[in-house]
């Protein structure tokens, strides 16, 4: 009874419906009986409960949250989330009970109705305080989520200039304008879920795990997604709250986050304070890095907090050729949501210790900023000290000097900033994808999901390269794990790498499938047939590439940054299609100013979240943003398709290059971001 | 985001809408355009058994120039003030507040008289109501009674309004002669509340010397402030880059701003400074060709 | 608590209705009537996600009661096509790359419709102020800026093609 009548036109990624509103979100669903869920959660960074009654609750669901996903972490042991909140909360915004009604109304009006009494605690709020503290989890002896050294230790080099200093990243919240949302509805055995996400296969196995279910039989399928940014990759204790709330009351079950909920309990990105020295000849040759990075990891260990230190400190020498490195890495526990991935999920981190520690380099050796980092990039292909592999670099920099006009700007002004960066994408373990051809119509799932990316465009358009069939004639399916046997996910800029190379196996073996049955291979016999491939295509190589932006500003007398130019210069590989590229880049060129200028998540002394509103946590308007001038190199990778990642370049090299240039039109040294007009002020 | 329950009226005369204030008393809530109320009783950071809803109250959204008052019905919406070529032409000061206000999709609903009446600190048009040396026309069971511009607003989200009154219409003295006035508004982000903002109105002598000063003050304090001291200190004087320092400096001592999300209130008394000096400069141009 | 019962134009359509008064007019399109075009952002009246015209006039309905719809022209995204033909404005955020994800578009084309109907020939700062009330997280705004220009053009094409027609 309890099933969704979408046709195949519905479940088709469509453009074009959403000009006329036929998209197809979560939160239209509208099933017979669908029960309104909706989270209590807690109003302290840290309490015993003393007591809790009505509304479902860990009496009802004591479940562990698995950690699936970008990033996730196997060895999560003792901090990983409850589902609901146990004896203890550790930050608010932590599910402790939940209610269902027939109308939403009435499901907030039950809200009312439980009862909980808190101890609150003294609670764990910054990374000094996890650091001086005592641990937040019963049975762990400090704070330390996780620890990591990458790079071998070296002896400190005989080098004149040694600075050092420590940089800050506040945390952000991913703030896609469709916030979460599920709908979960158990009938005939089957557990179907309809989901805004970018993984439907993380979603899956994570319900499994997470309901200690393992003959469950689930079946999650994707609706359009409203962004995501990282946000949506992974699972939440909401899903598994409405998955067990259906299967217990027989019902559909539907949970739609609020923007408060999705500031207080969406996993933000970023939270970062780095410790970087940096030792160097006179001439500007950099002999050697020292670093340590430190992370808000939050309450448990559900996101990337984990991971984060690791993967922030393997790019810690940016694209510079380094010999001597090592970074020692910390998640730290705090009274806060636990971090997560946020578009760039550790790479715009990275990119803002080097960049920002060789600009001090430049102005302590009084260089120019681009010579002092084209001096320090290899012409060949290297391997950092800790592990990442980088092209010869020099070449693709020394012309994106000249592609962003970077002379001429300096001459004319003086706020001007400049940043080179490394985009490591996240090929591994590459994607799935699966092509049906009936009725002369070739229908494909990808094993990744976009939310607002445009899959569609690139998979119709491989479609018709390698298999000549009209572009008309493709669809490209949202995700399905009823028509994916696995799956990976869409983030850490991969998509059109490692689901187009998917497309391209997928589209060679049906060919393969053509001339075994025709002899030879041709689109008309292809289309009169019938053909169903699956192919789960399998990416370790990896497939870094270059970027670089400039910008220019102005300080107005309220110490508001006015931008001038924004510019971006980025080795996209072969471009799938120009204006997608053009248009990706912009937004995240957004969402870079974002992160430079207004976006944060603020706590005070208590925990509490003073962050209250989409607009207080810094989403840039309109208003807000420059336009932006975006150049585009296409070096094609080593992939058939040709295709290298993009998605979030801007925000590794936006923030860098900004801040540069609000540094030097300001004359204040600058350390963290959000900027604000209260530091820039004179 | 789902209000509690309440009863809705929507009366379309005063007397109705006055006899459901004193039927209910304390239960109940106007609204007009709802742009502050709805979101609140949203969030059920407030909620009330009886709303009251006169935006359909005839007669109460005109714009016009009576005699030696610019009147302004409470219904008007900012939108309406924002579009009305008379007051962008002579209030100019409203109209340049009108436009600051929150996005046009909210100035299309809110109107003056909520903005003035809800009490909120960072409301614009109470401090530019100050500025104007305007008068709110109050209308209760009792009759109609008028309350200066600067006693209107007594505390944050408190007005001097007795239970069972509405907020009739905006009386602004009429401009005349040299007149002039300017809306500075402060903000971190586009999309933010202002650090500070403050509003001035200017009319001159024939001397150029300054025959009345008009200065109120936006997020500065936990209320709208009239700088009144600023305002003697200006009256009588020619402007004169010392002068105008003068007075912003005794506008920033007459303030009293907190540290919060927005800044520190150093931050806030060094920007409401500069937007002081600035919009005196401005409200003297203004006046001299006003 | 009961509910009142309105009487509104929707799309052109008399619609009447019981409704709870507390019912935000958002709610009242998408869950009575099934107009799931118009979407809900936030829950603090700043995305615009929810943005429809009310007699003419682009306001949030996030913001605004069904109750209060008694009485009033209401225009949601699904209004703006005529039999499945998409308007002008939809063309040009289409063509012009004007989304990505989708969601805050309904939104940015009703702003955008208003905008143009008041002012034909915006420049780039009045659209961009134009949409203050509206936000987007995908596209950095430049295209949807683009999109709104192109819309103007062919909103002034379609004018002279149905002046042509009348002479």
């Amino acid at each position: 009874m309890s099933t969704l009548n979408w046709g195949e036109r519905e479940l088709a990624y469509d453009v074009s419906g959403f000009v006329s509103g036929k998209g197809h979100f979560v939160d239209d669903i509208k099933l017979p009986g669908m029960l309104h869920m909706t989270v209590l959660r807690s109003p302290y960074a840290r309490a015993r409960i003393v007591s809790l009654k009505g509304g479902m609750s860990s009496k009802d669901l004591k479940a562990r949250m698995a950690s699936v996903g970008e990033g996730a972490s196997s060895e999560a042991g003792l901090s990983i989330e409850p589902v609901f909140a146990t004896e203890f909360v550790n930050y608010v915004g932590e599910p402790v009970a939940a209610v269902f009604a027939e109308d939403r109304y009435k499901s907030a009006d039950l809200l009312e109705s439980i009862e909980v009494d808190y101890e609150p605690m003294k609670p764990v709020v910054t990374i000094d305080d996890a650091l001086s503290m005592g641990p937040i989890h019963l049975g762990r002896k400090n704070n330390i989520m996780a620890e990591t050294i990458k790079g071998a230790d070296f002896k400190d080099p005989d080098s004149p200039i040694v600075i050092e200093d420590t940089l800050e990243n506040e945390r952000i919240s991913a703030n896609p304008i469709e916030p979460r949302g599920i709908v979960a509805s158990f009938s005939e055995g089957m557990l179907n879920v309809w989901i805004s996400t970018q993984a439907v296969h993380s979603i899956k196995e994570g319900l499994v795990e997470s309901l200690r279910n393992s003959e469950l039989l689930i079946h999650v399928m994707q609706t359009d997604t409203g962004g995501g940014f990282g946000s949506k990759g992974g699972l939440y204790p909401e899903y598994v709250i409405a998955a067990f709330a259906s299967m217990k009351f027989g019902k559909p079950v539907k949970w739609i986050e609020t923007r408060r909920e999705h500031l207080s309990s969406t996993h933000p990105g970023r939270g970062m304070r780095g410790k970087v020295k940096l030792f160097a000849e006179k001439d500007g040759k950099i002999t050697g890095l020292r670093g340590e990075v430190m992370i808000d990891a939050g309450a448990y260990d559900s996101g990337i907090a984990s991971f984060s230190p690791g993967f922030v400190a393997m790019q810690m020498t940016g694209p510079y050729f380094i010999e001597s490195a090592q970074v020692r890495g910390k998640a730290l526990f705090t009274n806060k949501v636990p971090q997560g991935p946020y578009r760039g999920a550790g790479r715009p981190e990275a990119s803002f210790l080097i960049e920002r520690m060789v600009d001090m380099l430049a102005d302590e050796l009084k260089m120019d900023p681009a010579d002092l980092r084209l001096m320090n990039m290899s012409e060949k292909p290297f391997t950092s000290p800790m592990g990442l592999k980088i092209d010869g670099a020099r070449p693709f920099f020394e012309s994106a000097v000249k592609e962003l006009g970077y002379m001429t700007e300096v001459k004319n002004s003086k706020g001007v900033g400049l940043s080179f960066f490394v985009l490591v994408p996240a090929v591994y373990p590459g994607e799935s994808a699966r092509i049906i051809i009936r009725d002369g119509r070739v229908r494909v799932w990808l094993g990744g999901n976009s939310h607002g990316q445009g899959h569609e465009v690139f998979v119709k358009k491989l479609v018709n390269e390698e298999l000549g069939v009209p572009e008309r004639l493709v669809t490209l399916y949202r995700g399905d794990t009823g028509m994916t046997k696995t799956g990976v996910g869409s983030w850490g800029s991969r998509s059109a790498i490692v689901g187009g190379a998917a497309i391209v196996a997928v589209c060679r073996k049906i060919k393969e499938d053509v001339v075994k049955i025709h002899g030879r291979y041709s689109t008309e016999s292809l289309l009169s047939g019938s053909y169903d491939e699956f192919i789960n295509n399998e990416l370790k190589m990896p497939l870094n590439s270059f970027g670089a932006n400039l910008a220019t500003v102005e300080i107005g007398k309220m110490g508001n940054v006015r931008i001038k130019k924004c510019v971006a210069f980025y080795d996209v590989g072969r471009a799938l299609n120009p204006d997608m590229v053009i248009g990706q880049i912009q937004g995240g060129m957004a969402q870079g100013i974002g992160q430079t200028l207004h976006e944060g998540l603020f706590y005070n002394d208590e925990g509490q979240l003073i962050t209250s509103s989409i607009s207080d946590a810094g989403v840039p308007l309109a208003e807000d943003l420059p336009n932006f001038t975006v150049k585009i190199a296409e070096n094609r990778s080593s992939l058939p398709h040709g295709a290298k990642g993009l998605g979030e370049s801007p925000t590794i090299g936006v923030p860098t290059a900004l801040i540069r240039a609000i540094e030097k039109a300001s004359g204040k040294r600058l350390r963290r971001t959000p900027v604000t007009p209260e530091e820039l002020i004179s | 985001m789902h209000p509690s329950s309440f009863e809705y009226f929507a009366p379309t005369k005063m007397e109705e809408a006055l006899d459901l204030l004193s039927k209910y008393k304390g239960d109940a809530k106007i609204m007009a355009g709802g742009q502050s109320l709805i979101p609140l009783l949203k969030l059920r950071i407030a909620s009330f058994p009886y709303v009251i809803d006169i935006s359909g109250l005839n007669g109460m959204r005109g714009i016009s120039e009576e005699g030696e008052y610019l009147e302004i019905g409470a219904l008007a919406t900012i939108s309406d003030i924002e579009e009305n070529e008379m007051v962008r032409e002579r209030y100019t000061i409203l109209h340049e507040a009108a436009v600051q206000i929150a996005d046009p999709l909210i100035r299309n609903r809110g109107t003056i008289g909520g903005n003035l009446s809800h009490g909120d600190p960072s409301n614009d048009m109470p401090s530019v109501a100050i500025a104007l040396k305007a008068k709110m026309e109050v209308i209760g069971k009792e009759g109609v009674r008028l309350i200066e511009g600067d006693s209107f607003i007594t505390d944050s989200f408190t007005n001097s309004m007795n239970e069972g009154e509405i907020l009739r219409r905006v009386l602004v003295p009429a401009a005349r002669g040299s007149t002039g006035g300017c809306y500075i508004k402060q903000k971190k982000s586009a999309g933010d509340f202002s650090v500070a903002a403050v509003a001035v109105q200017l009319s001159l002598n024939e001397n150029e010397s300054i025959r009345s000063a008009g200065i109120g003050l936006t997020s500065v304090a936990p209320k709208p402030l009239r700088a009144i001291r600023a305002e003697r200190f200006l009256e009588g004087k020619k402007i004169s880059d010392s002068v105008v320092k003068e007075a912003a400096k005794i506008v920033v001592s007459e303030s009293d701003p907190s540290t919060d999300f927005y800044g520190t209130s150093e931050f806030k008394k060094k920007v409401l400074e500069r937007i002081t000096e600035e919009a005196i400069n401005v409200s003297f141009e203004r006046a001299l060709v006003g | 608590m009961g509910t009142m019962k309105i009487k509104t134009t929707i799309n052109g359509k008399k619609v009447e209705a019981e409704v709870e008064p507390r019912k935000l007019l958002v709610h009242f399109l998408r869950e009575d009537l099934n107009l799931t075009g118009t979407h809900v952002g936030c829950d603090t009246s700043n995305c615009g996600a929810c943005t429809v015209l009310v007699n003419g006039k682009a306001v949030k309905s996030c913001t605004m009661l069904a109750v209060q719809a008694n009485g009033k022209e209401i225009v949601t995204i699904e209004g703006l096509s005529k039999n499945d033909e998409l308007g002008p404005l939809q063309k040009a955020f289409l063509e012009k790359h004007g989304l990505q994800c989708g969601y805050c578009t309904s939104g940015m084309i009703l702003t955008s419709f208003w905008l143009l109907k008041k002012n034909r020939n915006p420049s780039e700062e009045e659209i961009r102020k134009g949409l203050s009330g509206n936000l987007c997280r995908c596209t950095g705004y430049q295209s949807i800026v683009e999109s709104v220009k192109y819309g103007a053009e062919l909103m002034k094409e379609k004018e002279e093609e149905r002046e042509v027609a009348v002479r």
